[in-house]
């Protein structure tokens, strides 16, 4: 073995890693399409003290908050193919739980998982906005619905900004984990590529490097939309 | 040309309305005054519904309702007759001047935009506001917010305008001007009722006062009746906290 970095491996395997980028983007966007939404509307039966609803939002977050998402992958990989399995052999579906591509397994996993954290994100941006507004939006004959369109929710989107933007961040870093379930996202492209040679230290500054540049481009993205949207605080805030 | 009959409202085990009348003609300024905690701002959120009386009926003009269970139609309809003006402003944030004002003509009555601007801008013209059509609110001073809220009421053209003490969240300098812009709209001939502690405005600009206290409706009359000739104890003993020493009442 030789001493110091091999560079050629290097940016060899820069280019491993940086294709694993589409995979781990996808994860992430799928998580956010179904979090973003159910999170906010949980969100407002825990806001709005709505029966039974309410009660499980507080429940369900704090079962993913107070759990490691390592652990909730492996539930999830562990248990999903036995459910399934069992659920195929009754209807007699002739498919191998065992082919299912993990990254359905990767969705189901980040998706309940952010949709919690967004639970708690949504709630305290809505709360920020007094209800005063939105009696009065009803007062001059708006409805609920377009109440909360027009009115709560641009304020409460401007609030809870920065909070989505770290927890998606935080969801890109943690789709690294899926390596446990064999995604071929960015780090076990580069880990499988660094078996080979055993050039684990390069293989881990490019899944670094990938990172901190994924993570800092979506920061930015987010940040520019954040001016975009604050307009109407922009003197006073 | 608007009536409330025996409205009924509890939070809990605490009986906030007693069973409260009210009646208002086209073109009257009544002012409700009472000690605070009376069911004042629960009374006119009732008749708003954004708040459900537990009963009580309603009648605005040729239209019944009942005041417990009306129809989202109803509401509807009853919240295009009236308009809010709230103690702290409630302006929309997200919007400007003009926004907040021609907001409820575009989405809450379908009205063309640029017929809408020319309504909110006359409203806003009316309410001494003509410079700020599109300032947001964080950049108002409280007199100008609420006079926006004065606006975004008159802009609707409603048959009654509920005020819910629109002067006491105001540092004491703004009072005068949102209260000049309530004087100009009364004279106009709006239809309005009023929560206020500003006894000179019950004085100079109601045709009737209505003193509640503890849920009821204790007395009312016009504002001689009330201020000079009180008739119940609770007036007042309300009046004599209220009103400086040496106040005297002229008409
Ligand atoms: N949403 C509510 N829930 C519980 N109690 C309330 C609510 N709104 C008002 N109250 C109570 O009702 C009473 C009358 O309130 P309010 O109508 O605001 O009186 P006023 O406007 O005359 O000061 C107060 O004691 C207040 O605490
Ligand atoms: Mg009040």
């Amino acid at each position: 073995m030789s001493e110091g970095l091999n560079y050629t491996f290097l940016i060899d395997t820069f280019f491993i890693a940086l294709s694993g980028v589409p995979i781990t983007l996808l994860v992430t966007i799928v998580a956010l399409l179904f979090a973003l939404p159910l999170g906010f509307l949980l969100a407002l039966t825990r806001i709005n003290q709505v029966p039974i609803l309410n009660w499980f939002s507080r429940i369900y977050v704090s079962f993913v908050r107070g759990t490691p998402i390592i652990i909730q992958i492996f539930i999830v990989y562990a248990s999903v193919p036995l459910i399934l399995s069992l659920f195929f052999e009754k209807y007699n579906i002739n498919i191998n739980v065992y082919n299912i591509n993990p990254i359905w397994y990767a969705f189901i996993v980040f998706s309940f998982s952010t949709t919690a954290i967004l639970i708690e994100v949504f709630r305290s941006a809505l709360s920020t906005v007094n209800k005063g507004q939105l009696e009065a939006a009803q007062s001059v004959g708006l409805s609920n619905f377009q109440a909360y369109r027009r009115i709560v929710i641009p304020q409460a989107l401007v609030v809870a900004m920065p909070n989505i933007c770290t927890a998606t961040v935080n969801l890109i870093k943690a789709t690294s984990l899926g390596y446990a379930m064999s995604l071929q996202e960015i780090t076990l492209k580069a880990k499988v590529a660094a078996n080979v040679g055993y050039n684990y230290v390069e293989a881990y500054i490019d899944i670094f490097l990938v990172y901190i540049i994924l993570c800092s481009l979506v920061e930015y993205g987010f940040k520019l939309y954040e001016k975009r949207l604050r307009r109407y605080k922009y003197v006073s805030a | 040309m608007l009536k409330i009959k025996d409205i009924h409202k509890s939070f809990g085990k605490n009986e906030i309305l007693k069973g409260v009348d009210l009646s208002i003609d086209k073109g009257d300024v009544v002012v409700i005054l009472g000690p605070s905690g009376s069911g004042k701002t629960t009374l006119l959120r009732c008749i708003n519904f954004l708040e459900t009386a537990d009963s009580g009926k309603a009648t605005f003009g040729d239209l019944q309702v009942d005041l417990h269970d009306a129809s989202k139609k109803d509401i509807h309809t009853i919240r295009q007759k009236t308009a809010f003006v709230f103690q702290n402003y409630n302006l929309f944030n997200n919007k400007t001047a003009i926004e907040n004002v021609t907001e409820g003509l575009i989405i809450g009555r379908k009205i063309p935009k640029a017929e809408a601007n020319n309504i909110g801008k006359k409203a806003l013209d009316k309410v001494g506001l003509s410079d700020k059509y599109d300032s947001y609110p964080s950049l108002l001073s409280g007199g100008q917010q609420q006079r926006v809220g004065i606006a975004r009421a008159v802009a609707l053209n409603p048959d009654i305008i509920l005020f819910d003490e629109p002067t006491s969240a105001l540092d004491p300098e703004l009072v005068g001007e949102v209260l000049t812009v309530m004087k100009n709209i009364a004279n106009e001939g709006t239809t309005m009722l009023v929560v206020t502690h500003e006894m000179s405005f019950a004085k100079d600009v109601a045709n009737r006062v209505i003193f509640m206290d503890g849920g009821v409706v204790v007395e009312e009359g016009t504002p001689h009746d009330i201020f000079v000739s009180p008739k119940e104890e609770r007036t007042k003993k309300f009046l004599k906290r209220v009103l400086p020493e040496d106040y005297t009442f002229y008409i």
